[in-house]
């Protein structure tokens, strides 16, 4: 997609949701729904409030979380997509965990590994990683085998094939992934960051709302939105880099 | 030389051996091209997986060049039926990628023969798009030249005109054997055609039902002739290949 289809999808989901919202609260009318102007008239507030700081943080935890889940997820469907034995023994716990809300493991983790930044990482670790394992061994399964014949034919190692075509070939389900991991962690990290911490955008949103401040609680939800999106674009741009040969970039 | 010495292919189907091919023996002369042709399931490209070094499990032996034949070893160049470039890379970087599996650096000489296959080949301005992007044709194309550009001992091609629509097929057809009477690397290739067969092959090999093994080897005297469908041997010999195909396959 050209840049310019995208400013311009951008700016026509930016009007018609804020048409939207303008509406409803025009509507419903009360002080719990304000209009976006409001909203974003006190955006000129937030450098006070320090809401750089708490998105940062937030930042810090989404990349530390989907970071390590990566290392961990990749590397383990790569080894389960290569060896039958070790999908053997991994496969039913990979299968029993993944339905498993692991969310409500949050208490568990703060119990195990304290308040800290610790627990909310490894919540985000629990629920990422074993949609990245699947995702990779899937992955590297679904290459059709003849991919795999004018390479060999060459006497290629292992590590060459893995280089030139498993690698390339898994690129834009891993891409997709990244992205549904980071949607993901932003969600998870509302709800981790409620708790034993006084950083973080999802802790601002929840200490506006319990302050009664709704404006300020609207700020930190656009403001989460934005960065959400921010993200997603980085990604877009990455995927386009690195995946140029795909039909839809074109 | 390309010497095949009892190869017999067989794999394991709900706890049976299946003989899938052989044994068969034959020798093929460097700068030879033989033209395999047999009915569909006889092993044709169970033939060319086991020379190409992707099937390693054969019983019997093949050398090529006094050596047991090893992809590491030899270098072998395999256009596979849907051609076989990575959709990933785009034309050039595919045609190159023979040369970056056997760490080959690019001298003067080399770029001059990539940059005349290239020409040749008529793929220069298509060098940057990728896989996708490309005709039939074009694809081919690409596939001949990345087998070219490398030095192969041995060219391994499994029904490398069937994708094509009749005209582009022909075109491919006379542009390959314009570049391979170049080079002239000793070259296996399977057809269904048997016009293709007298016409790029100089032996035509005529396997049997599965497990395939040698019905008969014709030595083909229309070998480079052009205007072959006006030669009137060329109708004698395809009908002879014709009977025998008949004969051989009701085996």
């Amino acid at each position: 997609m050209k840049l310019k289809e995208k400013t311009r999808l951008f700016l026509q989901g930016f009007i018609m949701i804020n048409v939207l919202w303008y509406l409803l609260a025009i509507i419903v009318d009360t002080r719990v729904l304000p209009t976006p102007i409001e909203v974003y008239l006190n955006l000129n507030n937030l450098y006070d409030s320090r809401l750089h700081i708490h998105i940062l943080i937030s930042l810090y935890r989404v990349i530390y979380g989907v970071g390590i889940s990566l290392l961990l997820g990749v590397s383990t469907g790569l080894l389960m997509a290569y060896s039958k034995t070790w999908n053997k023994v991994l496969n039913p716990l990979v299968y029993f965990t993944y339905p498993v809300p692991k969310t409500a493991l949050l208490p568990v983790a703060m119990l195990l590994f304290g308040l800290g930044d610790t627990s909310k990482v490894i919540v985000i670790v629990l629920i990422l990683v074993f949609q990245v394992i699947i995702a990779v061994r899937d992955a590297v399964l679904n290459i059709p085998a003849d991919t795999y014949n004018p390479i060999r034919s060459l006497g290629a190692s292992r590590l060459q094939i893995f280089r030139y075509i498993t690698l390339p070939a898994i690129l834009p389900a891993m891409l997709t992934n990244l992205r549904l991991s980071i949607g993901t962690a932003l969600s998870i990290l509302f709800f981790a960051e409620g708790y034993g911490t006084q950083f973080g955008i999802g802790y601002y949103i929840l200490d506006a709302w319990t302050r009664i401040d709704y404006i300020g609680m609207y700020t930190g939800i656009v403001s989460i939105s934005l960065f959400g999106f921010v993200l997603f674009v980085l990604i877009d741009i990455l995927e386009e880099t690195v995946c140029k040969w795909k039909a839809w970039n074109k | 030389m390309l010497e095949i010495n009892n190869l017999s292919v067989s794999y394991i189907s709900e706890k049976n051996t299946v003989n899938a091919l052989g044994p068969i023996s034959m020798e093929i002369e460097s700068g030879d091209i033989i033209a395999i042709i047999g009915p569909s399931g006889c092993g044709k490209s169970t033939l060319l997986h086991v020379l190409s070094g992707i099937i390693k499990e054969y019983g019997g032996q093949a050398i090529l060049n006094g050596a047991k034949l090893d992809p590491k070893l030899h270098d072998i160049g395999f256009i596979p039926q849907n051609f076989g470039l990575l959709p990933w890379r785009n034309v050039e970087k595919n045609c190159l990628l023979s040369l970056k599996i056997k760490h080959k650096t690019i001298n003067s000489e080399l770029r001059e023969r990539i940059d005349y296959i290239m020409n040749k080949l008529d793929i220069n301005s298509l060098k940057g798009r990728y896989p996708e992007e490309l005709s039939g044709g074009q694809k081919q194309r690409a596939a001949i030249a990345r087998a070219f550009i490398m030095n192969t001992d041995l060219l391994l091609m499994d029904e490398p005109f069937s994708a094509l629509d009749a005209l582009t097929r022909e075109e491919a057809q006379e542009l390959f054997i314009d570049v391979w009477n170049q080079y002239k690397p000793t070259t296996v290739f399977v057809t269904h055609s048997i016009e293709e067969a007298i016409y790029i092959g100089k032996k035509i090999v005529i396997l049997s039902h599965c497990p395939g093994s040698i019905v008969e080897i014709i030595d083909n005297p229309l070998f480079n002739t052009e205007d072959l469908r006006q030669n009137e041997e060329y109708l004698r010999l395809s009908s002879h290949i014709r009977t025998i195909i008949k004969k051989g396959w009701k085996i």
